[in-house]
């Protein structure tokens, strides 16, 4: 089934950490519709058909998983969700909507969301360039096949004029604890929204970042090149990653306590609990993930918190265990999975096992 | 009171004008002040009909400046989509939208964007004339900075490179 492909494997070993401590992931996604038919939220269900038949066409070649998004089960839309593959958009499976993929889920295609074509590619890091040349050419794939809508003027013509001219979004997903420990990501989300760049959190509503993860991405999709949009994004993104750096250094130097305090809390809750939310998990998951950053948490390898960050969501768990289970039952299941995770033998601090 | 300028009948007109930013009052009676040109009776100035003749001058005045064939268009003919929709929405209903309400459109974009020129992709498919008219829009901008950052050399080889581009029709 493809809905089992994960985004979010990458790289192993201790170059794993070095590499996506801070900057979790890249991804470019480009907004396509085709020429002469009107865009999915004005066409009949007729016209959304033949729209999804031409592109699911196109596609098959190069992402040759395909799934029709109103035939899938609820939870298995509700995953894609939480793997960051379909957008909020698609979870009550608009009519005529798909995606399609490749085996690993990086490269994939949304149809009939807010425009014909949503194209996107995914890479572990900060690699926004790699991602962007992904993109760009599963876009010449699909544009051999297909005629889009453009002009010379305004570039790639969108449902929405904020993603007119490239109809690109590029976003970096960000780990930023020692920033939110320190007061300090406030005055930076200030910051970035002047200069045309939107922070929002990966998981919850509005302000509210849930784990301390933020998705940094360009506002600007026209009257720039993608070039040049990407690079001013990744500047700004290295930019608070050594910010993000400097607020660990001094978490460890001036508030060491505090720091070992708060890891070790995660840990004993985690190992402990009966009963854990999902957003109780990414809090805790997230201290957890900043321990290792600083050397505190020993036995514990970033990679295996990365990816019970994505198995302690509800679709996942749900996945994990084979069925669909009600809230309570899920926040037991969770814990208990959780629990043995972090169960260690009773040996000194430093050779603990997960 | 007495008239300041007959001195004879009591002052009924009190005057407050500002002359070379000094304030002066005068206090006159109704013969003395009709004398000066000033009419006593004129009725306080309606300021809800001004308002309202503000808004038609406004009104007329967007229209004017809007081309008159988009200023008719309420629906684009190709998807049906209303103005209102539009306006409401803030998302077009096809690809023609952006040419049929290019009037409510464009300021929207330029505020949202900073910009109302693509500089970024072309599709591979279209013709070499789409491709080079946005190549030489770049080329054009770098230009300009390369000729306001006093960088010759470099604007040479733009103006090199916007030469052998193959010429926009009615631009040679």
């Amino acid at each position: 089934m493809s809905v089992n492909a994960s985004p979010q494997d990458g790289p192993t070993g201790s170059s794993y950490s070095d590499m996506v401590g801070i900057t979790l992931s890249s991804r470019v996604r480009l907004a396509r519709n085709l020429h002469g038919l009107p865009f999915p939220d004005k066409a009949l269900p007729e016209g959304r058909l033949d729209v999804r038949q031409r592109i699911m066409e196109a596609a098959r070649e190069v992402l040759p998983l395909q799934e029709q998004l109103p035939d899938l089960p609820s939870l298995s839309r509700q995953r894609l969700f939480e793997d960051h593959l379909i957008s909020r958009n698609l979870l009550e499976g608009r009519p005529e909507s798909a995606i399609c993929m490749n085996a690993e889920g990086t490269h994939s295609v949304l149809i009939n969301e807010e425009d014909h074509l949503r194209i996107q590619a995914l890479r572990p890091g900060l690699a926004l360039r790699q991602a962007w040349e992904d993109v760009n050419a599963l876009d010449d794939s699909l544009e051999a096949r297909l005629e889009y809508a453009f002009s010379s003027s305004l570039g790639y013509l969108t449902s929405c004029p904020t993603n007119v001219g490239t109809g690109m979004r590029a976003s970096t997903m960000m780990h930023l604890p020692g920033l939110v420990l320190l007061n300090e990501m406030e005055p930076i989300m200030n910051g970035l929204s002047k200069i045309g760049l939107t922070v929002r959190g990966r998981w919850g509503e509005g302000t509210t970042a849930l784990g301390n993860m933020f998705q940094v991405s360009n506002q600007r999709t026209l009257g720039l090149s993608e070039i040049r949009i990407l690079s001013d994004l990744e500047e700004i993104v290295q930019e608070i990653a050594g910010h993000e750096r400097n607020a660990r250094e001094r978490l460890k130097q001036d508030r060491a306590m505090f720091a070992e305090d708060l890891v070790a809390r995660a840990e004993g809750i985690l190992a402990s609990a009966r009963l854990m939310t999902a957003q109780e998990a990414l809090e805790r998951l997230s201290e957890l993930r900043l321990g290792i950053a600083l050397g505190l948490t020993k036995g514990i390898e970033m990679k295996q918190v990365d990816s019970w960050l994505l198995d302690v969501q509800p679709a996942h768990l749900q996945a994990l265990v084979g069925r669909e289970m009600k809230s309570e039952e899920r926040d037991l299941e969770r814990a208990r999975r959780l629990r043995s995770l972090l169960k260690r033998p009773t040996k000194p601090r430093g050779s603990k096992k997960p | 009171m007495l008239c300041e300028n007959c001195h004879q009948n009591e002052a009924s007109v009190h005057l407050t004008q500002v002359v070379d930013g000094k304030v002066e009052k005068f206090h006159l009676c109704e013969d003395c002040a009709a004398q000066k040109g000033i009419d006593v009776h004129a009725q306080p100035m309606d300021l809800s009909g001004m308002m309202e003749n503000i808004q038609d001058e406004l009104a007329h005045l967007k229209e004017e400046r809007t081309p008159p064939h988009s200023a008719r268009v309420t629906m684009c003919p190709i998807c049906g989509m209303t103005r209102k929709d539009i306006l409401k929405k803030g998302r077009l209903g096809c690809e023609h939208c952006y040419n049929c309400f290019a009037a409510e459109m464009l300021p929207v974009i330029l505020s949202l964007q900073h910009s109302d020129q693509h500089m970024g992709k072309v599709p591979g498919r279209s013709s070499e004339r789409l491709k080079a008219s946005v190549e030489t829009i770049r080329l054009r901008r770098e230009l300009d900075k390369a000729v306001a950052g006093e960088n010759y050399e470099r604007a040479a080889e733009l103006r090199d490179q916007i030469k052998a581009l193959p010429v926009e029709p009615g631009e040679a």
